[in-house]
């Protein structure tokens, strides 16, 4: 029993750094429609920029992680407004758009390995103090990112379901085309997207990095987490990719427990396969008529 | 001297490899993100056979292919039902799930400590060991695959391949079946794959699952992407550049710690430029969709 309930926490801690990458994640793929990879390379920027802060600049933590995810948003933007938007103007295809992504995330992964070094680095050291509820025994740093993530994702429904502009994003991955007939701020629109986008690959990276520490090439991973997120759970519905989360957090968990963290990939892509083969359009969408698709 | 012949086995497996996976992406128009594999199935294959069974190279390799071949084909039956987005997706998981058993299945593969010490091969009774007798194996059995593809390329087959890639609905009212036609593309490039596979193990004589990862399968598409796909030059043009690259840097007097970095940033730089003036590559015909 207790065995489960911390399993279970466990579970329920990663599901709130998954949801986070899903709803970063998720935010570009349902509105732009394209497969953003450089989302990676926003999630190792922003780490990298709060270790540049406190380590090469001596800053204390809190303003360094401020800076870190606000250097992150300007990052996704300029990467939008360089790359993404002109390319789109010029009538790109999908396909050109994720290569084009695929060479800003190699530009980027390779300009921190080169600035930073390949090897890990640790933004908090000491051991972590840890806290205990009856049999329950979880950490401070657990605490943090269970709150912060599950606050970040409330908040993002709410927003959804209220804001003007957000529900107008989430419209646009529908019709694209309504968007400038019916004269909303299209590039405004673009740019909340990436920066919202950012921020959230930021948070979910510095809450991961507090805890395990980042080198260059956790943004690769970090980025399918979160797209195997959206498409497990269904990439039309919101609440469908924190299920996808939740759902990759739980079975990892029980893989930690019955075999061993490698296997987690094995775990991760079989899901993936699985729901593309069985359910294409993800675990928790209603089924599409054909005509719809 | 030796460094030359070094440079030119590499890019005679590497041609192997791009012009194989040429049929998938250029031809089919599918972007494969788990052509490592193959060339892992292809290595690991061979590599066993021959330190395990006890078989020798020829054989090996042969065996090796047929492995691969049925791997292929099971991979492809239900990744084929997909395009676009979800093609990429599919492939990459099956490259990330390939990579993490051959990591981890140590009794067989012994995972990361690797396969030292694979024999040099024997080809009719003679030993290969100098670079010079490497250098006309990989020759041969370039010019064979080479010749091979070529006409597969202008074959029927491959212009239906074509007509499937521009147009799928058209070429289906057609008789081409994507079906049959894409899972052929699909095990006959895993069979060229599997050959460079085994040429690459024979070549080092150590292998290890990091040859085989998601980067390898992302640098075999980006040669492609690069170089241009979907007709005789462009592969050729890619794996030059992108194999050549380093080594200019090199000679440019970059510092070793930092040049794996600025080779891996000029090839993103590529790909971004690339993408808004020449879609197709360099010297390719089909355009990404």
């Amino acid at each position: 029993m207790t065995l489960l309930l911390q399993l279970l926490h466990n579970a329920l801690v990663n599901a709130a750094i998954y949801s986070l990458l899903a709803v970063g994640f998720g935010l570009v793929y349902r509105s732009m429609r394209f497969f953003h990879i450089a989302f990676g390379a926003v999630y190792i920027v922003s780490t990298y920029m709060v270790i540049a802060a406190t380590v090469n600049f001596g800053l204390p933590l809190p303003p360094s992680i401020a800076i870190g995810l606000l250097i992150a948003s300007v990052t996704g933007w300029i990467m939008d407004r360089t790359v993404y938007f002109p390319l789109e103007n010029a009538g790109a295809t999908p396909g050109v758009l994720f290569i084009a992504s695929l060479g800003i995330y190699i530009l980027f992964v390779n300009l921190i390995a080169l600035l930073f070094g390949n090897e890990v680095k640790i933004l908090l050291k000491g051991i972590e103090p840890s806290f205990s509820i009856g049999s329950l025994i979880f950490t401070r740093m657990q605490f943090i990112q269970f709150a912060v993530g599950w606050i970040v994702v409330l908040f993002f429904w709410i927003g959804i379901r209220k804001n003007t502009l957000i529900k107008g994003i989430w419209a646009m991955g529908e019709t694209p085309v309504l968007v400038r007939v019916l004269g909303l701020p299209y590039k405004r629109m673009r740019t909340v997207v990436f920066t919202l986008s950012s921020a959230l690959a930021g948070t979910a990276s510095i809450l991961t990095a507090l805890d395990v520490g980042i080198d260059p090439h956790v943004g690769m991973q970090a980025l399918l987490t979160g797209a195997v997120a959206v498409i497990v759970g269904g990439v039309d519905v919101f609440w469908g990719w924190i299920g996808g989360a939740l759902i990759l957090a739980v079975l990892q968990s029980i893989a930690v427990w019955q075999f061993s963290a490698r296997w987690n990939d094995l775990i991760t892509f079989g899901i993936l396969i699985a729901t593309l083969l069985l359910r294409p359009q993800g675990l928790f969408s209603p089924k599409k008529r054909r005509e719809e698709r | 001297m030796n460094y030359i012949l070094h440079l030119l086995i590499m890019i005679g497996i590497y041609l192997v490899l791009s012009y194989g996976l040429n049929l998938v992406v250029g031809f089919g128009g599918l972007l494969s993100l788990c052509y490592a594999v193959f060339y892992g199935i292809g290595a690991y294959a061979s590599t066993l056979l021959m330190v395990k069974v006890g078989i020798s190279f020829i054989p090996a390799v042969l065996l090796g292919i047929v492995i691969a071949a049925i791997f292929a084909f099971l991979i492809g039956v239900p990744a084929l039902r997909f395009r676009g987005d979800s093609f990429v997706l599919v492939t990459l998981g099956i490259q990330m799930i390939v990579f993490t058993i051959l990591y981890n299945w140590v009794d067989l593969t012994r995972g990361p400590y690797g396969i030292p010490g694979i024999p040099r091969p024997v080809v009719a009774g003679y030993e290969i060991t100098s670079l010079y007798e490497y250098l006309i194996l990989v020759g041969v059995i370039l010019l064979f695959s080479l010749s091979v593809l070529f006409i597969l390329y202008n074959a029927p087959f491959g212009l239906a391949l074509k007509a499937l890639r521009d147009d799928e609905m058209a070429a289906e009212g057609l008789g081409k079946s994507p079906v049959h036609m894409f899972l052929y593309a699909f095990v006959i490039s895993a069979v060229f794959a599997s050959t460079a596979g085994s040429l690459y193990a024979a070549y080092v004589t150590y292998i290890d699952p990091t040859s085989f990862t998601l980067d390898e399968s992302i640098f075999l598409l980006a040669i492609l992407l690069v170089g241009g796909a979907g007709n005789r030059i462009g592969p050729f043009v890619g794996t030059v550049f992108m194999i050549l690259l380093p080594e200019a840097l090199r000679f440019l007097g970059l510092p070793d710690t930092v040049a794996p970095n600025v080779r891996q940033m000029i090839y993103g730089l590529t790909l971004i430029v690339l993408m808004f003036l020449r879609p197709q590559g360099l010297a390719g015909e089909y355009r990404v969709k």
